[in-house]
């Protein structure tokens, strides 16, 4: 069926947040099957600065919703949400 | 960016209709695939002693190097005609998506449909169409694809074409708006030049179709809308709530509404891309700062708006649904979790008020004991939390929502009406 790729919104709790080891916090609570093809930064506001992880995930697998679950346990994220999706 | 006007362009339909082949297709005609991949395919095929092109060998290339994610914007891909500046969606083909299509950050204005002129109309065609009606897409384009391998035959084109407008029909699009083009993505007829295949065919190629779509009007002239996604409280500020503007115009002085916490104060200061504004518009991510909201006043899944126009709290709520997949059947007094804008909400169907007959559009049955997968049906929804929601008919940007349970996206559907809280 293809692959799908995933743009995740991630919001760091706070601007204080290193975004560097977040990132690799998020590389290593990928679940199985998926993977990060790029993580893009946009500044918000007030300091803020979102990450926004592209995952491929293979179409059968069904949803972000277990990315969506694994990113919300990584230590230092506020919330998780998912972008855009579309199929490569 | 360019100067012309944009379109957010879905392509749906069956997944082994030949939608990536379109895609791929629709970029190479504008010349949107990067030179290089086409570069290499040249060097490879001289080196081999082949000439010609093959079209397919660049899809190859274009889909692993988006996976490597040299791409900017892996999801989406982009491509300009003379009219617009197209971004485009190739819609996945599993259901659970289809909650990201409705809460994601672009909605589609309008969406080609591909269906396979050898396999005609499929469910995941049908599942496909109603969802681009739910998501409020106006506007369809469909085409026939694969002709090639039915000779170009008109007799078969029209079949299909026949079976089509009657699935439109059923989700009551209109059917005189829509364009029917006989295209083979794979061979290249009509996509961006009359095909020489389909000397019966007197209509327009798919490229002047898409230059030919309305251009779809930001919503600013409805009132401000701004889900939260997210509250914060910033040194020397205070607190800040993030998220996406979806209809209306976030200005600072103004005095604006949060439902369903019920608070109100003036917006101080807006801030985009780290750099104050004077106010937001659709699509734009801001994050603002409100006087006399704390912190804790307001959450994720408020909906931010002016206070003399707030946003709608419903007590209770009629929607049009279409189940998707279920393994037993819903009755009355189901509690899923509803997920619209960035609110997750569980809600009882209080009532199963009609049932619609998929083959006619009418009626089926009234107060129907039970609805299952592939049934679309008028529901009525009671929030078992406070939930901010609009009628589809008003703001369709916050009308829309996915039915989740089980770990699955069990329906999808637009509100028809709000009975206000």
């Amino acid at each position: 069926m293809g692959k799908v790729a995933a743009k995740m919104k991630v919001m760091p709790q706070s601007p204080e947040i290193d975004l560097d080891d977040l990132q690799e916090r998020l590389e290593n609570a990928l679940p199985e099957g998926a993977k990060i093809s790029r993580v893009d930064r946009e500044d918000v506001a007030f300091g803020l600065i979102a990450l926004f992880p592209t995952v491929i995930i293979p179409d059968e697998a069904g949803g972000t919703e277990t990315i969506e679950d694994a990113f919300s346990g990584v230590d230092g994220v506020e919330s998780v949400g998912v972008d855009e999706v579309g199929r490569i | 960016m360019s100067d012309i006007p944009h379109q957010n362009l879905a392509v749906i339909g069956h997944v082994d209709h030949g939608k990536s082949t379109m895609v791929g297709r629709l970029l190479f005609e504008t010349g949107s695939v990067p030179e290089h991949v086409i570069e290499q395919y040249r060097e490879e095929a001289e080196e081999k002693g082949k000439g010609g092109f093959e079209f397919a060998y660049v899809m190859d290339n274009l889909a692993e190097e988006r996976e490597r994610g040299v791409t900017i914007d892996i999801a989406h891909q982009e491509f300009d005609t003379e009219e617009y500046n197209f971004t485009i969606v190739d819609c996945p083909g599993h259901r659970d998506f289809v909650k990201n299509m409705i809460t994601g950050a672009s909605q589609a204005d309008n969406a080609v449909l591909v269906v396979a002129a050898d396999d005609g109309v499929q469910p995941q065609t049908q599942e496909h169409v109603f969802l681009a009606r739910t998501l409020g897409i106006d506007e369809l384009i469909v085409a026939v694809n694969k002709m090639d391998l039915v000779d170009y035959d008109e007799s078969k084109y029209k079949t299909v074409v026949e079976e089509v407008k009657q699935l439109l029909q059923q989700v009551r699009f209109n059917v005189d708006d829509a364009e029917f083009i006989p295209t083979s993505a794979f061979e290249g007829d009509n996509v961006s030049e009359d095909s020489e295949n389909t000397p019966w065919y007197d209509g327009p190629s798919l490229l002047d179709a898409l230059n030919n779509l309305p251009e779809p009007q930001p919503p600013t002239d409805a009132p401000l809308r701004l889900p939260i996604q997210d509250v914060y409280t910033i040194s020397g500020i205070g607190t800040v709530p993030v998220g996406r503007v979806e209809t209306g115009i976030l200005n600072t002085g103004e005095n604006v509404s949060f439902q369903p916490s019920d608070v109100s104060g003036e917006v101080k200061t807006v801030e985009m891309h780290h750099e104050e504004v004077p106010k937001a518009e659709p699509g734009d991510n801001v994050g603002f700062n409100v006087r006399g909201v704390g912190k804790d006043d307001i959450r994720r899944g408020d909906v931010c708006g002016p206070a003399e126009e707030p946003p709608t709290v419903a007590e209770t709520f009629q929607a049009q649904v279409v189940v998707m997949q279920h393994p037993s059947v819903i009755t009355a007094g189901y509690t899923p979790v509803f997920h619209a804008h960035t609110a997750q909400v569980a809600c009882t169907i209080e009532s199963i008020d009609k049932k619609i007959d998929p083959s006619s559009g009418e009626v089926a049955e009234e107060n129907p004991d039970f609805i299952q997968s592939g049934d679309a049906a008028v529901v009525t929804v009671r929030p078992q939390k406070p939930l901010s929601i609009e009628s589809s008919n008003e703001i369709p940007e916050l009308g829309s929502f996915a039915i989740r349970d089980m770990g699955q996206t069990v329906a999808a559907g637009k509100v028809l009406s709000v009975n206000e809280r």
